[in-house]
């Protein structure tokens, strides 16, 4: 029967992140943007609650926990720093296209390095092109480790690439504890490929769905925080959030967290036949309420908001910048639209 | 434990519902809008309905709200009917025979006797009836603690004299449960309510209101004027009042319904989608390599997409209604977000067929008319802010 309360096992992982995210994360959140990396004994913490391949099958390494733990487990990363997911997880949104493409060996060997992660790209938008067997082209953006192997969701199919990828450093506009690269390919020899089209939509719903989860666990940090700076900070003799125009809005900011996480768990339980057409809606409507409360968090605070005193400007940064991955919003949205028209 | 299935019973349940809705709720719903009248009273299908059992308490129905035993699912089976039902005709659900919203007061805050006085008519198979529930006045709309409708002791009963507006079913109502005030100045304190029968004297200018859309049932306006009501008519007797519960009873009603309101906005929505998606499909918008059907594929997955959000947060405050856990905000939530996503999803599928979404003669026409008040009973968009703001913001009660 219908119940949307968690069950007893993803009450205990979320309480696990929870408690992560809160003593690990946000107080070395600044440290970790400000350094481009996160600390190795952090990242080794992570790994060692058997976080990253939790969802893999157990020949991966994974626990056979089910997806929606994992997306309830996300979304407290998120809450503590989405930044530092990418480099905590270490395969990260690509794990579902390594699983896919057969790469055992690989996922151990990301886990065993806290320096090296995977870049995944998710490129439906004709940046990347394959020829023979080798890939050309530039993608602009992804949190990445210079030292990581690559990834490539195309619609052709799943491509990893270990060797001949030139990945140079780049400044991203948030998620700066994972660092950002800029990723090239000049005939770049794929070691590995997968052409299987249900195996490329199980892989790119996976990446939406990390992506999503962290956008909720932002979205939900953000919120809270100008609840509670509203409740405190008085303006014409009263908190400021007992003005109606900022209890409506704060209240809307609430409401759009919550209807965005019950569409993650939903698609997080989708049978395979609506997996496509659930993870997109799950990222976009994610990235919609997580763009309505970024920008409105800092707007509650004011100029405290625009200052990196307070947390909320961060996670404005954060907002935008992990909307764009995965495909972003527009390609979620696109992908939701073709659903409609098959 | 997260689920997303029907049980064998609401499957049945809600196939009974679709066939109900397809054969005659839909059909009714557009007749009635048409020739701008309610659906009669007398008309042959409430019969059916009532011989159906439709509206009708049985003899398990406490058990239902309440089981003895195993797990209790009555908030889940109403949010995913009202969602069914609405989808085939929200006006024409309405006009359905039965105790309506008068039920949940009389069995939170009534008697023994009276929760078996008032609900005998309605286990009566022989005729269809309807109950109905009367707060609202011409002056008190959202704000209900300034309801003016006055009752006053005389002897062995209760005199009332003020107005009501907007009550749906009045006019054909065995009994209308009426809240009024013992004393205006003391607000919520001074509420009581009463089961006032078909027939008292006193109960007048009984008339049907004009409405732009669910124009299948009647909503109505009457006068209370000198209008003596028995003692045994007072919902719970006087001592239920002396803890300031009154209201109370009222507001958790209110809990209770508005899951259920914000579902039939969400079925409004699904109808609007079909016919939308129906009116595209047939007019080959999704095959034609077009920028402006490109669009009509976009709306469309933003339509299906805003449902399905609303859906989840009807369950979600009907799973914890079920749980007996608080859900004052998860009911609010869904009921500020479910309204408001069904008028974008109507506006969205007029806008879809083009200039034939504004002829009369489409069903998104009517719905776009229809989907308006959602936003308005059972609490505005507003309201339901102001309930959320206040538990987590402690935002004031008089603000």
């Amino acid at each position: 029967m219908i119940d949307l309360r968690l069950g007893p096992e993803e009450e205990m992982i979320r309480e696990t992140g929870q408690a992560f995210a809160r003593e690990r994360l946000r107080p070395a959140m600044r440290e970790h943007e400000r350094r481009g990396s996160v600390a190795a004994e952090v990242v080794r913490a992570y790994r060692e609650l058997g976080f990253p391949t939790m969802e893999a099958p157990e020949s991966f390494g994974g626990q056979g926990v089910s997806l929606l733990s994992k997306v309830v487990l996300l979304e407290e990363i998120g809450w503590g720093d989405a930044g530092a997911a990418f480099a905590l997880e270490g395969a990260g949104p690509g794990l579902r296209a390594l699983v896919e493409l057969g790469e055992r060996d690989l996922c151990g060997d990301l886990l065993a390095d806290p320096a090296c992660y995977l870049a995944t790209i998710v490129d439906f938008a004709g940046r990347i092109a394959v020829r023979e067997g080798r890939l050309e082209g530039r993608f602009p953006f992804v949190p990445a480790s210079p030292k990581g192997p690559v990834v490539v969701l195309l619609p052709e199919g799943i491509f990893l690439c270990r060797e001949g990828v030139r990945v140079s450093r780049v400044e991203g506009c948030g998620l700066g504890a994972s660092g950002a690269s800029e990723v090239s390919f000049d005939g770049t020899p794929a070691a590995a490929t997968c052409r299987d089209p249900a195996a490329l939509v199980r892989s790119v719903a996976h990446a939406r769905l990390f992506v999503a989860a962290l956008l909720v666990g932002v979205a939900r940090a953000a919120t809270e925080y100008a609840m509670r700076y509203a409740q405190e900070r008085v303006a014409f003799g009263r908190p400021i959030a007992h003005h109606q125009g900022l209890a409506f809005l704060l209240t809307d900011m609430a409401t759009a967290v919550d209807a965005a996480r019950l569409l993650l768990w939903r698609a997080a339980f989708a049978p395979e036949a609506e997996l496509e057409r659930l993870s997109a809606w799950a990222l976009a409507e994610a990235a919609e309420a997580a763009l309505f409360v970024g920008p409105n968090a800092v707007q509650v605070l004011g100029g405290h908001g625009f200052m990196k005193d307070h947390p909320v400007e961060k996670w404005m940064r954060d907002i935008r910048t992990l909307a764009q991955l995965a495909g972003g919003r527009d390609e979620a949205e696109l992908v939701a639209a073709e659903c409609e028209a098959r | 434990m997260i689920s997303f299935d029907v049980d064998e019973k609401l499957a049945q349940q809600l196939e009974r519902v679709r066939t109900l809705g397809r054969e005659f709720l839909r059909p009714l719903g557009i007749e009635a809008d048409r020739k701008g009248e309610a659906i009669p009273a007398d008309h042959p299908f409430f019969e059916t309905a009532w011989r159906l059992g439709i509206g009708r308490l049985g003899p398990e129905e406490d058990e239902e709200e309440r089981p003895r035993s195993g797990e209790r699912t009555a908030a889940r089976r109403g949010v995913v009917l009202g969602e069914e039902l609405a989808y085939w005709d929200r006006g024409a659900a309405v006009a359905l025979p039965g105790p309506g919203l008068g039920a949940p007061p009389i069995r939170r805050m009534g008697t023994p006797e009276q929760r078996e006085r008032f609900f005998a008519p309605f286990r009566d198979p022989s005729r269809p009836r309807w109950g109905a529930f009367a707060m609202t006045e011409p002056g008190a709309g959202s704000d209900v603690a300034a309801i003016r409708t006055l009752a006053r002791k005389e002897g062995d009963a209760w005199v009332l004299d003020g107005a009501k507006t907007f009550i749906s079913n009045a006019i054909r109502a065995e009994w209308i449960v009426v809240w009024a005030t013992v004393d205006p100045s003391a607000g919520r304190a001074g509420h009581r309510a009463f089961v006032v029968e078909k027939g008292t004297p006193g109960l007048e200018d009984m008339r049907a209101e004009h409405k732009m859309g669910l124009v299948a049932y009647e909503s109505a306006s009457f006068t209370l004027r000198h209008c003596r009501v028995p003692a045994e008519n007072l919902l719970g007797g006087e001592r239920y009042y002396e803890s300031r519960a009154g209201f109370k009873g009222a507001m958790e009603s209110f809990n209770a319904t508005r899951p259920m309101v914000a579902a039939m906005a969400v079925g409004i929505a699904r109808a609007a989608y079909d016919a939308a998606r129906e009116f595209a499909r047939e007019h080959f918008l999704l095959s034609r390599p077009l920028p402006r059907h490109r669009r009509v594929a976009e709306k469309l997955a933003r339509m299906a997409r805003k449902i399905e959000a609303a859906r989840l947060l009807c369950w979600r405050a009907a799973s914890l209604a079920d749980a007996e856990r608080p859900n004052q905000v998860e009911a609010s939530m869904a009921k500020a977000f479910a309204p408001a996503i069904a008028q974008e999803a109507a506006g969205l599928a007029v806008e879809v067929m083009a200039e034939a979404g504004v002829r009369q003669d489409h069903y998104v026409e009517k719905l776009y008319r229809d989907v308006k008040a959602m936003d308005i009973v059972e609490g505005t968009g507003q309201i339901q802010r102001i309930v959320v703001a206040r538990r987590l913001l402690g935002y004031p009660a008089s603000g």
